[in-house]
């Protein structure tokens, strides 16, 4: 179609909003935080330019590295589980049986409660006193089996789960019971654009559900597989909320993701600078995860 | 085998509706007796011991004295409110901003479409954290230029602990990946639609407004409900650029009563203040799931 | 439709320009910056400049809104208020639990209020950053209720160190906080346990609570930085006496491998292991004190704010009361001196727009004459002297009273408050890891050594002189 004069300015008038917004309130602070990640800075007094001492004290900070660990512990354990377990779950309702309905709606919901809410939740849940749930069901487990968890002269007593020194193996947890659903139904979806003739032909050959599943099934899916690994990825990246919440607004050196350190490196120890150099390695390596997703997944997105 | 993959999503069924259930019926029952009893159903249990005692709260009181803490001494309904306010605001700007910009990036060929939808998608790849703290002192640099032109007029502007100031955050946030959904579905729409209406003497802003907009109706409800649910539970943001407790969202207000809550052993609060927050969540997500998990995977699939 | 209207409505020769495509753009530009121009004029970040405050003088307190409340604090405020009603001027008070991160902000962008209580914003931060005033101007004034004397000097001897630099005092306590030990009375005189006078004693007491079934302590654990930390530096000074102490504070390399400290991290780490309620390092402070209180703990190291910060909760035959943590004789330390510091700090940021009456009202706060009022409304002991009298308290406050009016003096540590990266990055994982046994106490010793070591060497500002107590004038009871 050709373009005159009224297109062009219908169409600067119609990008002109989101571009704007989007530049002042999110690219230019990006910029800026680069800026500050090169500067030491406190806040009150005049920021002085130190080139790229805040990435070297970061790299030899044992809290950022520990923190980078948990981060990688969410990734990793939390990853692993809450893909595999979604996988498990989309293949068997795919295969069709009653109650997938039940299931898929059921199996969602606790992706899209408020991550304070699902953190204040768990927290309750696996309190030491005596209404944490969780600890009341160990706490009956351990006096009723008592040959098998009880030494000699024990009495039941509650787990600490909350403990800030594996505080994130309980938080992993968490992030399994409110993720899986989300890649539950993602994967269901893919699942669900193969045709069902290969199904067929395979069983007319004979192949078992579990050959159908690792032969079919998984390599038409592995995109949207890849996807949901990158996909989990950043966002375990980017977790705060849960830590922040179970540990009062104070994790200690064990607690720490890189989220709060960043937090912290700002709010309590006024070290601007530092804080811009968390952020920026986050964001590297949020772009790494997001090319390689990009490189995966399907051409169309880029081109017109 | 048919019966283990049965066992096992019963299994998983319980662990997720377990500990909502019992977030409910904690809610209904005094800070005493979930101290004293975890597992306890108020009213189910016959002759509960609970219930004899004398100058014990019945389940009707506790958990009326629980939800009215809740609402109206903790100031959850203040939350709600400010939850509502900044949402809905910044929905209708990310949607109508949104549409706009995806309208013309998709619809209005020229050269420089491909770059900017480049600079929009790749803003999703920028984390919260890492606008968070130059937007802060930005905050504050423009708070104080614009007062001082304002200055002559008797006003003065500061974007620190307002809502304003939540909802351009939230808007220039939420624009990427807005634009990316609508992107998709707008250029799903055959242009033919466009030129027979030109033809027939409408303006293009008229095709845009009266045309194509009604028909990306699926897409912008996918978009509206994702950010929607974003936004509602969002928290790192709200934390840093609201303070004072009039303006606080509901998340910041449910973590501030857990904490409040704790102080207080007061525990019934707690639980209806999170009754308070996941039952809206709850409602329209039943209401409109259907549309919810269409939009991811047509957003997932589509690339 | 709306060259329908336009058909309609106007007239032909306006049509013909309205329906030119630059007017439309035209006036669609116009129409979008007067939606914005109105909904800006709605937004809350809009705010009228105040013109009235120019007669009133609108003085901004903030105050920590935590166990004693505010609701006293207002009192206080309205009570000035309608006393110098001839003087143009008005205190605003409020208060917030989450008073540090409100402020903030403020503090960062240069609007602070005049007058804060709060003791958890990095106050040595700000006093380097020169963002507080020195308070020694209203510190020279007279006492409120009792002329006689400076207000300097009625406070009691070394409430005025902790923030001290270069002779002058940056905030000023407006209440003081004991640690102490406590326990049921009533369960005690039931189950004929006695008071322990010495460590020794102590031990047998923790024995006798465990043979009976009870859990003999609890823990704080989430704020093990605080809550462990305390009772071992009470230990640190019972077994080294005040030089231990000195140590400390004058950030002495090795301050904490010392024998005497080192002893201390040996004695706590035994009393954990053996007496400490088993998982209390997962309970947020709320919960192990709501252990105590419902009785599956028979003691709990705490500070003077337990009472009420549990108030709602503590049954009526619950006689809550405390004791000192008692030393021994084979030790250095003078086991009458109670481990505490004023508490409640008020201080007054450089960009107050009124420091004058800020510091009034600071004066007013904290003053003889006011001090019995505070201490029966909110149960807080003052840091003035002779003002604590127990009639004024509570039987479970008084019982501290009568501790800290019997002691000999107060001692308090301050690496946790001048650095607070080594108190949230070294020191509350390695205390927690000494409660969980992880760390022997040399390792723990050595780790608070090399992070304070790492602090003074990479100190980009000069640091305090530390405020050394003279052993002499705290009276050692033990020879040694």
């Amino acid at each position: 179609m050709h373009i005159n004069r009224e297109l062009k300015r219908l169409r600067w008038f119609l990008i002109a909003p989101a571009l704007i917004l989007f530049t002042c309130f999110t690219a230019l602070p990006g910029v800026r935080a680069l800026i500050y990640s090169f500067q030491k800075w406190d806040g009150f007094t005049e920021p002085e330019w130190v080139g790229l001492q805040n990435f070297q004290a970061l790299l030899a900070d044992d809290l950022f590295i520990l923190a980078l660990k948990n981060n990688v512990i969410l990734m990793v354990a939390g990853g692993a589980i809450t893909l595999c377990l979604a996988l498990l779950f989309a293949s068997t309702i795919h295969r069709g049986m009653r109650g997938a309905g039940v299931f898929r709606v059921a199996f969602f919901f606790p992706n899209i409660l408020a991550a304070v809410a699902i953190a204040i939740l768990w927290q309750q849940m696996y309190s030491t006193t005596d209404f944490g749930i969780i600890n009341a069901i160990w706490m009956q487990i351990q006096q009723a089996l008592p040959s098998v968890f009880l030494k000699k002269g024990e009495i039941p007593s509650p787990f600490p789960f909350t403990d800030s020194s594996h505080l994130i193996w309980s938080i992993v947890p968490m992030l399994i019971w409110t993720a899986t659903g989300f890649y539950m139904v993602l994967f269901l979806a893919a699942m669900q654009s193969i045709p069902e003739e290969y199904y067929e032909a395979a069983t007319i050959d004979g192949a078992s559900p579990r050959q159908q599943f690792w032969h079919i099934t998984f390599p038409l899916i592995r995109e949207v597989f890849i996807v949901g690994i990158v996909f989990f990825i950043i966002s375990s990246a980017k977790f705060f909320d849960a830590v922040w919440v179970m540990e009062a607004e104070l994790p200690n050196k064990n607690s720490h993701v890189m989220t709060t350190v960043l937090y912290q490196k700002v709010f309590h120890e006024y070290n601007v600078g530092y804080a811009a150099a968390i952020a920026v390695v986050l964001f590297v390596l949020v772009f790494i995860a997001t090319l390689i997703t990009l490189n995966f997944s399907r051409k169309d997105t880029l081109e017109y | 085998m048919k019966y283990l993959t049965y066992i096992l999503l019963s299994i998983w069924l319980l662990a997720v509706t377990i500990p909502l259930a019992w977030v409910g019926v904690n809610s209904l029952r005094s800070s005493k007796e979930i101290v004293e009893n975890p597992f306890g159903v108020p009213w189910l249990v016959q002759g509960s011991p609970y219930q004899e005692e004398a100058g014990h709260p019945t389940p009707q009181e506790s958990a009326q004295s629980n939800f009215q803490n809740a609402w109206v001494e903790s100031n959850f309904s203040q939350y709600f409110l400010n939850s509502f306010i900044v949402t809905s605001i910044s929905l209708i700007m990310i949607l109508l901003f949104g549409a706009m910009a995806a309208y013309a990036l998709s619809k209005i060929p020229s050269l420089g479409n491909k770059l900017i939808y480049l600079y929009f998608i790749s803003g999703m790849m920028i984390p919260a954290q890492l606008t968070l703290v130059p937007l802060f002192f930005q905050y504050s640099y423009l708070s104080e230029t614009l007062s001082a032109w304002t200055a002559p007029l008797g006003i003065e502007i500061q974007l620190h602990n307002s809502h304003t100031g939540l909802i351009l955050i939230y808007i220039a946030f939420s624009l990427p990946f807005t634009i990316l959904i609508l992107t998709g579905f707008f250029k799903s729409l055959p242009n033919a639609l466009r030129e027979s209406a030109i033809i027939d003497g409408a303006s293009e802003f008229t095709v845009f407004w009266r045309i194509m907009l009604p028909l990306a109706r699926p897409g912008i409800i996918s978009a509206a409900i994702f950010n929607f649910l974003g936004l509602w539970n969002e928290y790192l943001f709200a934390l840093i650029f609201v303070n004072t407790p009039e303006k606080k969202t509901l998340p910041l207000g449910l973590s501030n009563v857990s904490i409040q809550a704790q102080y207080n052993t007061d525990f019934g609060l707690l639980f209806a203040g999170l009754v308070i927050v996941i039952v809206p969540t709850l409602i329209t997500y039943l209401v409109l799931q259907r549309q919810l998990t269409k939009g991811i995977t047509a957003g997932a699939l589509k690339g | 439709m709306s060259r329908a209207i336009s058909h309609c409505i106007l007239p032909t020769y306006v049509q013909s320009v309205y329906n030119t495509i630059m007017f439309r753009y035209v006036f669609s530009i116009f129409l979008s910056f007067s939606i914005i121009l109105v909904l800006a004029f709605y937004s809350d970040a809009i705010h009228r400049i105040n013109d009235t405050a120019q007669e009133i003088k609108v003085v901004e307190v903030a105050i920590f809104k935590g166990a004693f409340g505010i609701e006293w604090h207002q009192q206080m405020a309205e009570q000035f208020n309608r006393e110098n009603k001839h003087r143009n001027i008005k205190i605003e008070l409020w208060g917030d639990p989450k008073l540090a991160n409100i402020l903030k902000p403020r503090l960062l962008r240069g609007n602070p209020p005049d007058l804060i209580l709060d003791e958890r914003l990095p106050l040595w931060l700000l006093i380097a950053a020169d963002k507080l005033l020195p308070l020694n101007a209203p510190l020279a004034e007279p006492a409120l209720g009792f002329e006689q004397q400076k207000w300097a000097d009625r406070y009691s001897p070394g409430m005025l160190n902790m923030f001290k630099s270069n002779g002058n005092v940056y905030a000023v306590p407006a209440a003081f906080g004991a640690w102490t030990c406590w326990y049921n009375a009533s369960l005690y005189k039931a189950k004929g346990w006695e008071i322990p006078k010495t460590w020794d004693e102590y031990i047998d007491l923790c024995e006798k609570i465990k043979q009976s079934g009870m859990v003999p302590i609890a823990l704080q654990g989430k704020n093990s930085y605080f809550y462990a930390w305390s009772t071992y530096i009470t230990l640190v000074q019972r077994i080294g006496g005040v030089e231990a102490i000195n140590r400390i504070n004058a950030l002495e390399p090795n301050s904490f491998s010392h024998p005497d400290a080192l002893k201390a991290a040996q004695v706590f780490q035994n009393l954990v292991a053996n007496y400490y309620q088993p998982g209390a390092l997962a309970m947020t402070h709320t919960e192990a004190q709501l252990q105590f209180i419902q009785g599956n703990t028979a003691m709990i190291f705490c500070g003077v704010w337990l009472e009420n910060e549990m108030r709602e909760t503590i049954p009526a035959d619950f006689e809550l009361r405390s004791f000192d943590i008692p030393g021994s004789p084979e030790w250095k330390g003078n086991d009458k001196m109670v481990h505490g510091q004023g508490m409640e700090f008020l201080f007054v940021p450089k960009a107050a727009k009124h420091p004058g009456i800020a510091f009034e009202f600071a004066r007013y706060l904290v003053s003889p004459q006011h001090a019995p009022g505070m201490s029966r409304s909110i149960g807080a002991i003052s840091p003035l002297r002779e003002v604590n009298s127990p009639e004024n308290f509570s039987p479970a406050i008084a019982s501290v009273v009568d501790i800290v009016n019997d002691s000999s003096g107060a001692f308090n540590v301050r690496p946790y408050m001048l650095f607070p990266a080594w108190k949230s990055q070294v020191m509350d994982a390695a205390i927690q890891d000494l409660c969980r046994g992880t760390l022997t106490p040399e390792e723990f010793a050595r780790t608070l050594d090399d992070g304070i070591a790492h602090e003074v060497a990479t100190a980009e500002r000069a640091i305090p002189d530390a405020v050394l107590l003279n052993p002499s004038d705290y009276g050692e009871l033990h020879a040694h």
